[in-house]
């Protein structure tokens, strides 16, 4: 399916598993993306001080701040970045922890292992939604 | 006998010197083996940073084009194996069946069966790995001896090689290592079943024998319903409820609010007065899920149980319930003529919630 990115689309990937950040890098930077990545939560909420960035994807377990924190203090933001479209990775199956991190502010939520293909799909279908609604 | 003063001299001289060299040889031996590692480890980031390139022009090529990845020289293929291997819990779809096809090209599914019975316990466990990460249907019944591994971690890979694979002919074997293990990894042992999907739960209901004769395989039942929110398992689950074993009643209860079907609530609410603490506890849990606003009235008497813990889930159980639950519990812990148990524990939760901003 070909999809038309607006010019720069920029995505903040949140991710400790460097092996795993840098496929979905690959993966998005084929799509035409500009990926940063961030070891951790701090990181992750550093960079997107710092750039204008228009998807999260995170993972849920993480040192020093882990994704669930993460999502609360993105949110905590003002706009627009606290209204950034924000997807969650994780490599844990419990619902009651997908049903957390919805509740706080979670756009979506995927479990590993992921389809690169799948994921994809769902920040193109976020980054839709988020240009409706603005 | 007697040395002279000399002598003495010359042997301090000579052990000292002995010494020296044989520290010197050590040191030496250290640093070379140092050296060695530090070669094998940067030989290592170097393979993994040029694969990673290369891995992501092969799995992300486009339709119809050739998937392009370079040859592996023979002395690499263990490092090629541990670099696929850093993959298998993350990639799903197409990539994982890449991966797959990346790793077949190995040329070491031949020496599989041998290495799943190396005597190195590392050899086994990443053997098992392999099975499963690379789903290699065929060699399943190969891992289920390592079930009886006495190596722990060799034999928990091989239970979630078997379950992940999703077929329920393992689900015996596996079942029969789960209940070997002890009680207190019940989580780790969960997550293993898990990798068997939903299909499971139906598979035990036929399988096990009586909870009464089995009471920790119904636990454990329980459990995995409440994990996968499995709703065709609620029958079951209200039998339970009236198990006599606690642990399987807690259990059930747990799922049943897992569940949230209001259609239970009737059935639960009986077991705010259970005679054991256990299920008081998990029925004041599963109260407000189940029957929302409704259960307050039953909430609120739990709040003033002997034992904190249902105090406790009583209480949250009313905070989450949201403006209904909140003005509830404010009533509590302003009413001088309310039970002193439940208005501490009222007050209690107030502040918890109010400390995190959930007032």
């Amino acid at each position: 399916m070909n999809r038309l990115w607006p010019e720069p689309t920029r995505v903040l990937v949140v991710e400790d598993d460097q092996a795993t950040a840098r496929i979905i890098q690959a993966r998005l930077e084929m799509e035409g993306l500009i990926v940063f990545l961030a070891a951790n939560g701090v990181d992750g909420l550093d960079i997107l001080h710092r750039e204008a960035i228009d998807l999260v994807t995170t993972d849920l377990m993480m040192p020093a701040m882990n994704g669930f924190r993460l999502v609360q203090e993105i949110r905590d933001l003002p706009p627009p970045k606290g209204r950034v479209p924000i997807l969650l990775i994780s490599s844990n199956q419990n619902e009651q922890d997908m049903v957390r991190c919805l509740a706080a502010g979670a756009d979506d939520y995927m479990t590993k292992p992921i389809s690169a293909q799948v994921l994809v799909e769902r920040l193109w279908r976020m980054h839709q939604r988020a240009r409706s609604s603005s | 006998m007697h040395l002279q003063p000399e002598r003495v001299l010359q042997i301090l001289i000579w052990g000292s010197l002995v010494l020296a060299a044989f520290l010197g040889a050590l040191v030496v031996l250290g640093a070379w083996i140092q050296y060695q590692q530090d070669r094998l480890n940067r030989r290592r980031i170097e393979r993994f940073q040029a694969w990673e390139q290369d891995l992501a022009r092969y799995l992300f090529s486009t339709e119809g084009e050739p998937r392009p990845f370079p040859e592996v020289a023979p002395e690499d293929k263990r490092l090629f194996q541990r670099f696929l291997a850093r993959y298998h819990a993350t990639l799903a779809g197409q990539e994982a069946e890449a991966l797959k096809a990346l790793y077949l090209r190995l040329g070491v599914l031949d020496s599989l069966p041998r290495r799943l019975h190396h005597r190195l316990a590392t050899v086994r466990a990443q053997a098992a790995q392999e099975v499963a990460a690379f789903r290699l249907e065929d060699h399943l019944g190969l891992v289920v001896p390592l079930l009886d591994d006495p190596v722990p971690y060799v034999a928990h890979l091989a239970a979630q090689a078997l379950a992940r694979s999703g077929d329920l002919r393992f689900a015996r074997p596996v079942m029969d290592w789960v209940l070997r293990e002890e009680r207190y990894q019940r989580e780790r042992l969960l997550r293993v079943l898990e990798g068997f999907g939903p299909g499971l739960l139906p598979w035990l209901e036929t399988h096990l024998d009586s909870p009464e004769a089995d009471p920790e395989s119904w636990v454990l039942f329980a459990l995995l319903a409440a994990s996968l929110r499995h709703r065709e398992s609620a029958p079951r689950l209200l039998q339970l409820i009236h198990s006599p074993s606690v642990d399987i009643q807690a259990s059930a209860l747990k799922a049943l609010a897992a569940l949230a079907d209001p259609l239970t609530y009737p059935q639960i609410e009986p077991l705010a007065h259970h005679g054991a603490w256990p299920v008081r506890a998990q029925a004041a849990k599963a109260l407000g899920l189940v029957g929302g606003p409704d259960a307050i009235p039953a909430l609120i008497a739990l709040t003033s149980d002997p034992v904190y813990e249902v105090r406790r889930n009583a209480a949250q159980g009313m905070a989450d319930l949201g403006h209904a639950g909140t003005e509830a519990l404010t009533w509590l812990a302003e009413d001088p003529a309310a039970d002193r148990f439940a208005r501490d524990i009222a007050r209690e939760r107030l502040e918890w919630a109010d400390e995190r901003g959930h007032l």
